[in-house]
């Protein structure tokens, strides 16, 4: 080799690497953080409304319970804008923060921050399953360094509302995406919860939105309503949905609520900010060391906002009773 | 903090090196790449959570990118596709094929073992694993490339790729270059692929979305930074190309810049990057 700047520059890095090898293997143990205020480090996946109403739900909580960013705590926030290849480097510079806990909103941003420690504990933000994903070994008791929230619909607070608002319906049918893994998880665990109460539950699979149509037309004539999970390919193709439920006076029931803004009857679905809120509160209790997180286990929301579309409901000559009316928020205008 | 990014430098400098071997050497904007990057990244990480071993896991998930390198080859030369359009229909194509592999859109690693795993017994500090398996297979990958290039077949190759009538009037079948060169290429970046979701604990089939921008980078820099060079200064030019490249961005982060923008400031470097020589050129009087 003859270029001297290669040559120069491959020298610094070499010595750079000893050096810091040496001088890492002597303090490697003694890494201690002595913070006057305690840190927090928020890593999120990307911006999407859904996500950002959770952090400003976490930081609202956390000044709730006495950690102000700027006065009584730091908060270091990071987004990766969906660039994966950057979560690692932004996981780094969090843990460089010293932060005392970390917190990962949507499952890649929490995956790269696990990978970058067992020791400083992380808290979950809406990530639908936690063991799957790799992250815990067990949703009731985690076991490592890890907890959180997750954002899985309440189920059993949506079939309860079914059975207020469609008296006598039994025949539930479920339509889903077949190319997407949640979907299939979810799919099992209404079923279960959907038994236990004595539905008649039968699941219809579509590999696209191109066979919604027809899909829909068969259900039509099996089933008393449908139900919809957190699914992108219904939720792209809710139009097409609705449509063939309204030429058939077939309620639908969703578990999303910008779902029933677009035509599904009613349902009953976390509220972003407070799964924010609960997150802050996990947060919180680490920091207060009234926790940890080894056995605290995976918060899974039992129930959420209610969600009506007073339209459809007249539409389908649905009378909602006034007692779920009242604690309800009401989407769609009444023609009458 | 800074060791993690010269590590993560080294591993990503692999996907420059089989970016290198297309781009540079073909004249081929191969844009499969980030559809095989995050392919190695899926094989590999499927064929560890089914209890293969770290290092055959990997060298699965080379042998898939060479096989997304002989799908694009097939239809840039049998096919007749331009070699973009050829890149980007094997590209989107590959998403399913990962869906396929992994049977969701994302496959975490926590808790299995890794090719990194393998220097524990070692008991360095961390993030030495990166940087001393990152050296080992770079020094593997450069000498491949070398002792490739100096082969009567790679003196082909290079012919192809610096004038093709002329290849074709010495007899070479270019056509056969090309495909090997995808191949070739292609399971270098699965290679890296592979790699990187290790060190990061999980693969995704998103994970190719703005790759090719990375490994362009450490080509670019390298070149900007050390110009005319002999084949072997050029690679190791690569290789610390990606490494200043990480730690650029490092220092992004570490200025306190909202990391919301971040695209457009590596887009910006890169932009300086490129037009830079230019100003050279005219100060030199060249």
């Amino acid at each position: 080799m003859k270029n001297k700047k290669l040559i120069g520059f491959l020298a610094v890095l070499v010595v750079f690497i000893i050096v810091s090898f040496i001088k890492d293997n002597h303090v490697q143990k003694k890494r201690i953080t002595e913070n006057e205020i305690p840190t927090i480090g928020v890593l999120q996946f990307v911006s999407h409304p859904a996500l950002d109403d959770i952090y400003k739900g976490l930081v609202d909580e956390l000044e709730k319970q006495g950690f102000k960013d700027g006065k009584t705590a730091k908060i270091v926030f990071q987004n990766g804008q969906a660039d994966q290849s950057k979560l690692t480097s932004m996981s780094q510079h969090l843990l460089n923060e010293k932060s005392d806990v970390l917190v990962g909103i949507a499952t890649p941003a929490a995956q790269a921050l696990a990978n970058q420690t067992t020791e400083v504990p992380i808290v979950l933000g809406a990530i639908s399953d936690p063991k799957s994903a790799g992250l815990v070994r067990d949703n009731q008791k985690p076991g490592g360094n890890i907890t959180g929230v997750s954002d899985q619909s309440p189920v059993k607070a949506q079939l309860d509302l079914v059975k207020e608002i469609l008296p006598g319906k039994k025949k539930m049918g479920i339509l889903y995406s077949s190319a997407e893994d949640n979907s299939a998880y979810q799919v099992e665990k209404i079923t279960k919860e959907a038994k236990k109460i004595q539905f008649e539950v039968k699941s219809y699979a579509v590999p696209s939105t191109n066979e919604i149509a027809q899909m829909m037309q068969v259900m039509a004539k099996e089933v008393d309503f449908v139900y919809l999970p957190t699914d992108n390919t219904m939720a792209n193709a809710m139009q097409t949905i609705v449509d063939i439920a309204n030429t058939n006076k077939l309620p639908i029931i969703p578990s999303v609520d910008s779902m029933v803004e677009q035509g599904g009857l009613a349902t009953v679905g976390i509220n972003q900010y407070d799964l924010g809120t609960q997150t802050g509160k996990m947060v919180a209790s680490i920091l207060k060391k009234e926790s940890e997180p080894k056995d605290t286990p995976i918060y899974i929301f039992e129930t959420g906002d209610t969600i009506i579309n007073q339209k459809q409901a007249d539409f389908l000559g649905i009378n909602i009773p006034k007692s779920i009316l009242e604690k309800a928020t009401i989407k769609g205008v009444s023609k009458k | 903090m800074i060791i993690s990014t010269i590590g993560q430098g080294f591993l990503w400098a692999i996907l420059g090196l089989g970016i290198f071997l297309t781009f540079r050497v073909l004249n081929f904007p191969d844009l499969t790449t980030e559809g095989s990057f995050p392919l190695g990244g899926a094989v590999c990480v499927t064929a560890i959570t089914n209890g293969v071993s770290p290092i055959l896991a990997t060298l699965i998930g080379v042998l898939a990118g060479m096989l997304a390198g002989l799908a694009t080859g097939l239809l840039f030369t049998k096919g007749k596709i331009p070699i973009i359009l050829s890149g980007i229909l094997v590209m989107s194509g590959l998403n399913s094929v990962m869906l396929f592999v992994m049977k969701s859109p994302n496959l975490s690693l926590l808790n299995q073992s890794k090719i990194f795993d393998l220097l524990n017994f070692l008991n360095l500090p961390p993030d030495y694993d990166k940087i001393i398996v990152g050296l080992i297979i770079l020094i593997l990958v450069v000498g491949g490339i070398i002792i490739f290039l100096n082969t009567d077949l790679g003196q082909a190759y290079i012919a192809t790729g610096d004038n093709e009538k002329m290849a074709k009037s010495l007899g070479i079948q270019t056509d056969r270059m090309k495909i090997l060169g995808l191949m070739i290429s292609n399971g270098i970046i699965a290679l890296s692929g592979a790699l990187i979701a290790q060190s990061e604990g999980y693969a995704d089939i998103n994970k190719g979305i703005g790759v090719i921008v990375i490994g362009l980078a450490s080509i670019i820099l390298g070149e900007l930074l050390f110009g005319e060079l002999t084949l072997f200064e050029r690679l190791i030019a690569i290789v610390l190309g990606s490494v200043i490249y990480q730690l650029l961005i490092l220092v992004v982060i570490q200025l306190k810049l909202d990391t919301t923008y971040l695209k457009i400031y590596s887009s910006v470097i890169l932009a300086v990057c490129l037009i830079a020589p230019q100003f050279k050129l005219k100060k030199g009087g060249r």
